[in-house]
């Protein structure tokens, strides 16, 4: 004779089972990064920017932008996004985070969902880690990794984006210039 | 005769009917507790918790729901007053917190907010101070989505120049002398 618990709570208990389960790898491909960890380098940070822009507000950003120019271009890329999430820090010494810091966002990265693209290291400028989360032939999620000696940047962009165009943005939008641009060697005419 | 003795058993009675009652004597009533054969038994019927639990579990999701639902409402009504936060790129040496998510603002909200915070809009000042509200919080998010491009922009840039600059490791090794 079956018992009350095999009779009555194995079915439910595994499909509660098979809900939590399913809830863990949908949220193992979320493309959205959880960057509260780093929320403790504000306080030895000389300059911190901090963005989060939701579903929503991006939807209200999206009703200010103008249907001519460089808007037109920017309107068209972010339609469709989730989110944007940027965080940026810059110190003034040398070592003011640790690997560690690093390693709670790599962690989220390391999932198969998403792919690093780009791995550059640099004494000057520091590393660059790109990171894609495909979706078939398209990407559903961005981030980008940027440490340097004094500075710690990470960009989290969720949903389709494309690429080409965001590259293309740069000297566009009448934004001022953000001074992360390597200098290039004076030639002779500028010399004199 | 008397029939007495068929009422109350008094007086002479007739031999018949005491024939009779010794006949039936071994039938009478006699007291005794009843006795249920073991194979005539029924089995006590177990409840059925099934329904109870179904119940149980409904009562139970319907609080989360509304759990939920409430912290979900609250959280959105803070979002609303930070969309108006300064805006980026900030001055040196300055701390800037644009969070318009999920994140706690120590920026305390401005008097005006305050008043636009009624979801019922009474009359046409109010009107007014919310359209206002609103224009604020698209143009604070329209700035913070171009600066957050921007930023992206310029670090994927960055990296492909730097892929772009470095030599491939096995350029050199792949050389061969000539002449």
């Amino acid at each position: 004779m079956k018992s009350f618990f095999q009779r009555n709570i194995r079915m439910p208990l595994f499909a509660a089972l098979l809900i939590i389960t399913a809830t863990c790898v949908v949220r193992a491909q979320d493309p959205r990064i959880q960057l509260a960890s780093l929320d403790h380098l504000a306080a030895k940070a000389s300059q911190t920017v901090d963005v989060s822009i939701d579903e929503r507000l991006m939807k209200i950003a999206a009703t200010m932008l103008s249907d001519d120019g460089d808007e037109k271009a920017v309107k068209k890329l972010i339609t469709g996004l989730k989110g944007i999430y940027v965080k940026n820090f810059e110190f003034e010494a040398d070592g003011q985070y640790t690997a560690a810091d690093l390693e709670s966002i790599r962690t989220q990265l390391r999932t198969p969902a998403w792919t690093r693209m780009v791995n550059v290291n640099s004494r000057k400028e520091g590393a660059f880690e790109v990171y894609l989360m495909l979706t078939g032939e398209k990407v559903s999620g961005l981030a980008v990794l940027h440490s340097d000696a004094k500075e710690l940047t990470v960009v989290n962009i969720v949903g389709p984006i494309n690429l080409e165009k965001l590259t293309q943005l740069e000297g566009q939008l009448g934004i001022p210039d953000l001074g992360i641009e390597p200098q290039k060697p004076k030639t002779k005419n500028e010399e004199k | 005769m008397k029939d007495d003795y068929l009422w109350d058993k008094s007086g002479e009675p007739d031999p018949d009917i005491q024939k009779l009652e010794e006949i039936l004597g071994s039938l009478r009533y006699q007291p005794q507790p009843l006795e249920i054969p073991e194979d005539l038994r029924i089995s006590r019927r177990q409840r059925n918790y099934v329904p109870l639990l179904a119940i149980a579990a409904t009562v139970v999701v319907a609080l989360l729901a509304g759990i939920i639902w409430l912290s979900v409402r609250k959280k959105e009504a803070p979002q609303e007053l930070r969309a108006t936060a300064p805006m980026i790129p900030a001055p040196a040496n300055k701390k800037v917190n644009v969070t318009t998510g999920d994140k706690k603002d120590p920026v305390p909200p401005r008097p005006a907010e305050k008043v636009a915070r009624n979801p019922k809009p009474r009359n046409r000042a109010y009107t007014s101070v919310a359209k206002k509200r609103e224009r604020e919080e698209a143009l604070a998010a329209k700035e913070q989505v171009l600066f957050a491009l921007r930023l992206a922009s310029e670090k994927l840039n960055l990296a492909q120049r730097k892929i772009q600059s470095t030599p491939p490791a096995n350029q050199i090794k792949n050389q061969h002398r000539t002449g």
